[in-house]
């Protein structure tokens, strides 16, 4: 039978082509499950570390929001999608309502910087209770390397 | 000139072919660089919980009250189980807590009866200190939670 190895009585040559092959599907297994899940949050946040937390199921993107919480000088800045609105909480409660209205299965995801205080969230929270949205979710990272 | 420029061309000619040991070199690398890259990647997880007052109630059924234990989060990031401080700020994984937690949890099961976590944290704690918390009560597997910041703004 023709097969790999040559000829039967020489040394079996080293094939290169399946060789390259299985190097290559390597490689994209590796790229595939580090690029896939880069973080695409705001850069001012540094997450706070859960690693009990369950893994975030990326099928359900289109129903959730993130509301960003930095915490710089002393002064907590509340990002929604890209605007601020630390100084229009209001306005944001109309914004949620509005998602809330034309998507009843939407949720938010508060994603806070681990320095913010708690009084900051609880406010986040309350903007999320009055927009008449239940689900909401804690964002964390696995590790904290 | 003229020959000189035919020498040229023949030696181009020689190196057309493809090499295929720098592309495994360089492919190496790659992979290499993934490989390391993978197990360091940081990936988003969520703790989820759901805001009290929405969920739909069922009045006329009769509700057995659950045990409700009052998780204090300090300023200075120690936690306390109904006014007990367990963990001192210095310990993140937070042992004993999580310990009496289980304990309690798996008491109520028992029984029958369902655990509610009232979260209070000061207003100037850390939210790091409350995912914690909330990273406890999610390895005790305790689902219902409320948070109360403050004195009386609760939530």
């Amino acid at each position: 039978m023709a097969g790999g190895g040559g000829g039967g009585d020489g040394e079996p040559e080293f094939q290169i082509a399946p060789m390259i092959d299985v190097l290559l599907v390597l490689l994209i297994f590796f790229m595939s499950i580090t690029s896939a899940q880069v973080l695409q949050i705001d850069k001012d946040i540094k997450l706070p570390v859960a690693t009990d937390a369950k893994k975030k199921d990326g099928k359900n993107q289109i129903n959730e929001g993130a509301v960003n919480v930095a915490y710089k000088a002393n002064k907590a800045a509340i990002k929604f999608g890209s605007l601020s609105w630390e100084d229009n909480l209001e306005g944001l409660v109309e914004r949620l309502t509005e998602m809330k209205r034309n998507n009843p299965s939407y949720r938010v995801i508060i994603r806070g910087d681990r320095t913010v205080p708690a009084v900051e969230i609880q406010k986040v929270m309350n903007v999320i209770g009055q927009a008449g949205i239940d689900d909401i979710s804690f964002s964390a990272l696995n590790n904290d390397n | 000139m003229r020959k000189g420029s035919h020498r040229q061309l023949a030696a181009d000619e020689a190196n057309m072919g493809f090499q295929i040991a720098p592309m495994i070199d360089v492919v190496f690398v790659i992979m290499l660089f993934f490989m390391v890259m993978a197990g360091a990647v940081k990936v988003e997880r969520e703790l989820k919980t759901q805001l009290p007052g929405m969920a739909p109630s069922t009045p006329t059924e009769e509700k057995e009250m659950p045990d409700e234990i009052i998780v204090g989060v300090e300023e200075s990031g120690a936690v306390t189980l109904n006014e007990e401080e367990l963990d001192p700020a210095d310990n993140k994984p937070l042992t004993n807590f999580t310990n009496a937690l289980s304990r309690l949890k798996q008491d109520a099961d028992n029984r029958g009866a369902k655990v509610l976590v009232t979260i209070q944290a000061e207003e100037q704690a850390k939210y790091e200190r409350v995912i914690d918390v909330l990273n406890s009560l999610a390895k005790a597997r305790v689902a219902n939670v409320t948070f109360t910041v403050g004195s009386d703004q609760g939530f």
